[in-house]
């Protein structure tokens, strides 16, 4: 039984910023409306997203890309455009709960839920995405890097929601990739999510980007482990030491779902994995040149 | 619509219909669907979007109904089950499901249908990963998917209108669609949630946090009246009877409430009764229960130690029972051993997770209770309310739901004691339907185990003997732990002829969940072990696994374990047969594969072997049918084998009719109720098909032999029914018998009435396990072909060859299913299933296989005919899984030579086996 919730059903934009303060957004409700169930979270008031115009939309041109706020996991996989927008992300969604969740869970909810098993998260990290943020006093932006500050938290402010996503569009010398390791084929908790961009010029790795989903209490970029690769020949060595890093990196925790021994070996298994293949896929583009 | 925060209209459409509420905007999508629209169809499993029950189409995609506050679908559209065809006018995806035996107990059906509707809108002809994901959302317990995918790709295939079926007069041998298909496809069929009378109030179990504590309650009285809406507090006080049930007729431990001490964490302490809101309003802490919380037992080792405090003060050491089986001489077995192994395994608790949770009402009609629920066992829920109340036999109706899903979690009492106190004290209808946290916390479990074994063989690899301690976890009461105890002695040598065997089991009381039936009673935990034992001495000795099985699988005349020399349909050497060439080329392929690519993926192929007796276990378990003709002519089928989804109501007809010599469509059925159909015992023990369905052939000719006898027909004579006449046609020339003309017996206008009673005939066990427990075993063999990453410990099954002894198929595509769906629960006791109280109380931490789990599956009939069941049928409900984890991890040991030790083999104990094993 949920509790006396009120629920509020703003019109558009600006009226959705003027209450939020003190209220909660919710979108596809994919979490919040089971935690509050379960009493794991609290809410006087709840401000429901899904009358604010065009906020599903999805542009993308040649170099970017910026999804609306209100864009679910279901619009990433309906959009053909975003298989080369944003593979990683693609792989994602197409791993992310069952459709019937994919078709109400946005992903600027699974981005602000914060918890460290998200899935759009660590393909948004690896994608370098910028958050938009608005409140009814401005609009700011804040780089994922630089969003999340601890377990299930994050830098938007009470009163501000995210309207939207962004990011470049991967360049034919970049691959990006996912993997979700989990106890179950489909709608499962992720034990280990992996995102990876490397950027390839000529024999070196101009630009690599490791993001890896709950192995600490927050979606994180491996930075030691991208130092390592970015301007230099990768070759099987150097990936392995690279995801030795990444692992070196990881602070998982055991839970129900697998060990933290566990979680950091597969780390290192999976980041040299992608990796591998993301440069061995660059490697065949490189010889077509 | 503006923004509001009060009670607005919302208007929308249902099926079509525009539909507008008034009412909390909160309100889910779900709960107004069904209690306000009366769109039953839309089923609720979890409520928290983990399951799938639910899904509708909201603007023409899928979505969870729990999930979808009721102000977000203003001007929406949405299409529910009952929006996709009616029951005389299915749609194509309705009919293709019906065609592929693609429902089983049907309460997933709804989701499953609107989940495949919205991917056929998009794509007629999907493929079947397509079909995967799109419906990958949805939960299934019973079918193991595959009939559901073939479902929905073959859906295209039923567009044509479709052509009226023809009577058949094939019954038995035939795929007859299921008899209550149709209710399922369209969602109509009433399950526990769905038949409640609308005054009916509302009862919410409050239940123990803690799993050992005692309590006491404070003024009830005034906690009642401080609450409106709220009738009653019922507390073990309230139990007009005996505040005790239990499966065994000596053993009532477990209370319907608890009576100031709990044993575990879930245990009913009282029960709130009322109007729906207030009772669901009441918040845990508020209720006035003092707690003196105490260390719990958890484990078999801490309860059979010294110091260990007592679960039951009846039973000071913890032991609720002990088993044993004793044949031959051990000590000589293994003095003549050329090869001897050894090994232990620990399995965990699993959850049934039937996708429907526990739900019913009751209702006082003078002075008897009418109890509707979802059930196993009709006849025990009357037992156990009759004792509880404190009434005759004679005043308890039982009247089963429709049941979504049992596997054995429905065998014990549930919700029933507690609808029926609540109803015979405040003499009004009262209904109860659980949450999921709560059926998981509360509900029954498969017992974990404990086994160390040891085996040994000849040089020409004849098994010489097996000596087996299992400890079974039975948790906090004893529900069926004595059948486990004494189950597994007698099959823990296995389908082999093993000249010396010697078995010890104890359920183990501790404060952990009641451990009860599941699909097995602990034989599939201990034939992880014996299989692991037999592949050791196999290797050992230098034979293949498979000829290995070969040379020991019990034949025809050999004694087994028990002594007991089956002399039919002693399938497994058929069953190995048909699997022989499946092996070999398998083996052949994984030796190329692993040889040729150095990858971190190794391919391994297994082998599985199983028996299992149909029936209880050295009891007397009889069913009765009976079929009447009325004078207008109508032939009833009084049927009270509950379908839990396995299809006993098809297959019994099905024998019936076959017996009868009338097509199945001739039939009335009346199913389950115990004040109409005679007592056709539990659905457990794999034993309908064989004991309810000879019942049922013998009902059958017995009517057959008084209608030919009025008609003065021979043996072969041809029954036809026109109208209120039966026509007898023997060689050349007809009988007509004018129903009408014939005296009626009762006030039903019954003029013949056709019984049939079974009982299969064993004998006791005596001191040393020795007897004859089962009129018959089922046989299987099945051969696992998987790959295992061994950098991640993770496992991929490739595919499952299944044969089954199955004496008969009366069905063969219910088998299929029973086989399927057994699988997939076998793939989930091996590599995924977990339940740890408190932890994995909920559809998304504890899995279950879903769709992408399963991998393809080659089900081979063998038919090998038990002379004693209806057309040579035996059971295959509980064969279906036992061999599949042994198949798992056979075919993982030939990929890694890691031997399983705990149960399940989640991924990072896999990791670290593989280390160890390295190292």
């Amino acid at each position: 039984m949920l509790r006396e919730f009120e629920l509020d059903l703003p019109g558009d934009l600006q009226e959705t910023l003027t209450r939020l303060p003190g209220g909660t957004p919710l979108a596809g409700g994919t979490n919040l409306l089971v935690d509050l169930r379960a009493r794991r979270e609290e809410a006087k008031r709840l401000v429901w997203l899904g009358n604010i115009e065009a906020f599903r939309d999805i542009k993308i041109d040649k170099a970017h890309v910026a999804i609306g706020g209100g864009t679910t996991v279901g619009d990433i996989l309906r959009n053909s455009a975003m298989i080369d927008a944003a593979p990683s992300l693609v792989g994602a969604a197409r791993v992310f709960g069952g459709q019937m969740v994919r078709n109400q869970a946005t992903v600027a909810g699974n981005v602000c839920s914060g918890s460290p098993a998200a899935d759009t998260v660590p393909p948004l990290l690896s994608l370098d995405a910028e958050i938009c943020l608005a409140s009814s006093t401005g609009v700011r932006s804040v780089p994922i890097d630089s969003f999340y500050s601890g377990f299930k938290k994050n830098q938007r402010k009470q009163d501000e929601l995210i309207t939207g996503l962004s990011w470049s569009v991967p360049g034919p010398s970049t691959a990006n990739l996912f993997y979700k390791l989990a106890r179950r084929k489909g709608d499962a908790i992720t034990v280990v999510g992996v995102a990876v961009t490397v950027t390839r010029d000529g024999d070196r790795c101009s630009d690599a980007r490791i993001a890896l989903g709950a192995v600490a209490p927050t979606v994180f970029r491996a930075k030691d482990a991208e130092a390592m690769l970015t301007d230099q020949p990768l070759t099987e060595e150097l990936i392995d030491e690279a995801a030795r890093a990444a692992m070196a990196q990881s602070n998982p925790i055991d839970d129900i779902r697998a060990s933290a021994d566990y979680r950091r070996h597969t780390v290192h298994m999976l980041t040299r994995r992608l990796i591998g293949q993301a440069w061995r896929s660059l490697a065949g583009k490189e010889a077509d040149k | 619509m503006t923004s509001v925060a009060g009670t607005p209209t919302i208007t929308f459409t249902v099926n079509g219909n525009i539909e507008s509420h008034v009412g909390d905007p909160f309100q889910r999508l779900a709960t107004i669907l069904r209690d306000e629209f009366g769109l039953i169809g839309t089923k609720i499993g979890c409520d928290a979007g983990d399951c799938g029950a639910c899904t509708v189409l909201l603007d023409g995609r899928q979505v969870c109904a729990c999930m979808i506050p009721l102000g977000q679908i203003d001007g929406t559209e949405i299409v529910t089950v009952e929006g996709l065809g009616s029951s005389d006018n299915l749609a194509a995806l309705q009919r293709s499901f019906l065609h592929h035996g693609a429902a089983q107990c049907g309460i997933c059906t709804p989701g499953m249908l609107i989940a495949a509707t919205e991917l056929l809108a998009k794509d007629a002809m999907p493929s079947k990963a397509m079909v995967e994901d799109a419906l990958g959302g949805v939960l299934c317990r019973c079918t193991g998917y595959i009939k559901i995918v073939d479902a929905v790709v073959d859906a295209h295939q039923f567009l044509a209108p479709p052509v009226a079926d023809s009577p058949t007069s094939e019954t038995v041998g035939t795929p007859h669609p299921r008899v209550d298909g149709n209710a399922k496809v369209t969602g109509q069929d009433l399950f526990g949630a769905d038949g409640a009378p609308s005054d009916a109030l509302w009862l919410r179990p409050v239940r123990s946090p803690h799993a050992r504590a005692v309590f006491k309650l404070g003024n009830l009285d005034a906690f009642c009246t401080a609450h409106p809406g709220l009738e009653a507090v019922l507390t073990a006080a309230d139990v007009p009877g005996e505040n005790s049930f239990g499966v065994y007729p000596d053993l009532k431990d477990q209370p319907v409430f608890a009576d100031g001490a709990v044993r575990y964490r879930g245990e009913v302490v009282l029960a709130l009764v009322g109007k729906r809101t207030a009772v669901e309003a009441i918040q845990f802490d508020a209720l006035p229960i003092k707690w003196r919380v105490e260390d719990p037992v958890t484990g078999v080792t801490a309860a059979t130690a010294t110091e260990a405090p007592a679960v039951h003060i009846s039973h000071p050491d913890n032991i609720l029972v002990e088993g044993g089986l004793r044949k031959g001489n051990i000590d000589a077995g293994f003095t003549a051993a050329a090869a001897i192994s050894e090994g232990q395994i620990q399995t965990a608790f699993v959850e049934h997770a039937y996708i429907e949770p526990e739900a019913g009402f009751a209702k006082r009609v003078g002075n008897r209770i009418e109890i509707t629920a979802c059930t196993q066992a009709p006849y025990m829920d009357l037992d156990e309310c009759a004792r509880v109340l404190g009434v005759g036999k004679d005043a308890v109706r039982i009247i089963p739901s429709a049941c979504g899903g049992g596997f054995g979690g429905k065998l014990d009492v549930s919700l029933q004691p507690l609808l029926a106190i609540a109803a015979w004290r405040l003499q009004k209808p009262v209904r109860c339907i659980y949450t999921r946290v709560e059926s998981m916390a509360s509900s029954t479990k498969r017992h974990p185990a404990t086994i160390q074994a040891r085996a040994a063989a000849d040089q020409e690899g004849k098994l010489l003997a097996i000596e087996m301690t299992a400890d079974f976890n039975t948790g906090a009461y004893a529900s069926w732990g004595p059948t486990v105890a004494d189950r597994v002695p007698v099959h823990g040598s296995g389908p082999y002829f093993v000249p010396n065997v010697q078995i010890q089991t104890r359920s183990i009381y501790t404060n952990e969940p009641p451990a009860g039936a599941f699909r097995g009673f602990g034989v599939p935990q201990a034939a992880i072990l014996q299989e692991q034992l037999y592949d050791d001495l196999a290797l050992e000795l230098g034979i293949d696994p498979f000829e290995f099985r070969y040379r020991n699988a019990i034949r025809a005349g050999l004694p087994t374990a028990t002594g007991q020399k089956l002399e039919a349909s002693v399938g497994l050497v058929k069953c190995l047969d048909a699997l022989q060439p499946h092996w070999n080329k398998s083996r052949a392929e994984a030796a190329r594969q692993n040889e040729n690519h150095g990858g971190s993926r190794r391919r391994g192929v297994g082998i599985g072997c199983m028996w299992y007796g149909c029936g209880n276990t050295s009891m007397s378990n009889p069913s009765e049918i009976r079929i009447s003709v009325s004078n207008s002519g109508r032939v009833t089928l009084f049927n009270g084998a509950v379908d839990i989804g396995q299809g006993s109501y098809t297959v019994i007809l099905q024998i019936c009719a076959e017996a009868l010599g009338l097509p199945p469509s001739e039939f009335d059925l009346v199913h389950g109720d115990t004040d109409r159909t005679p007592d056709a015992g539990k659905t457990s023990a794999s034993r309908q098909t064989f004991v309810t369905g000879k019942a049922a052939y013998l009902a059958g000719r017995d009517l057959r032999s008084q209608i030919l006898r009025l008609a003065n027909a021979g043996e072969d004579a041809n029954i036809a029914r026109h109208g209120s006449t039966l026509r007898v046609r023997d060689t050349g020339h007809e009988t007509t018998i004018d129903l009408t003309d014939l005296p009626a017996i009762d006030e039903h206008g019954t003029v013949l009435t056709g019984k049939g009673r079974f009982d299969p005939p064993t004998t006791p066990l005596d001191e040393n396990g020795q007897g004859n427990p089962y009129a018959t075993f089922g046989f299987a063999a099945q051969i696992a072909d998987l790959e295992v990453d061994m950098e991640l410990g993770t496992v991929h099954l490739h595919r499952i060859i299944a044969a089954h002894d199955v004496g008969r198929a009366i069905n063969p595509s219910l088998v299929e299913g029973q086989i399927h769906g057994g699988i997939a629960q076998g793939i989930g006791l091996a590599l995924m299933e977990e339940y740890i109280p408190g932890r994995t109380e909920n559809l998304h931490d504890y899995l279950i296989p879903t769709f992408g789990d399963i991998p393809e599956i080659d089900v081979l009939l063998i038919e090998d005919e038990e002379p004693l069941g209806p057309y040579g049928a035996k059971g295959i409900g509980e064969p279906a899984l036992i061999p599949t984890p042994p198949a798992i991890f056979g075919a993982i040991r030939h990929a890694t030579g890691v031997k399983v030790t705990r149960v399940p083999l989640l991924p990072h104990r896999l990791l670290e086996a593989l280390k160890s094993h390295d190292a």
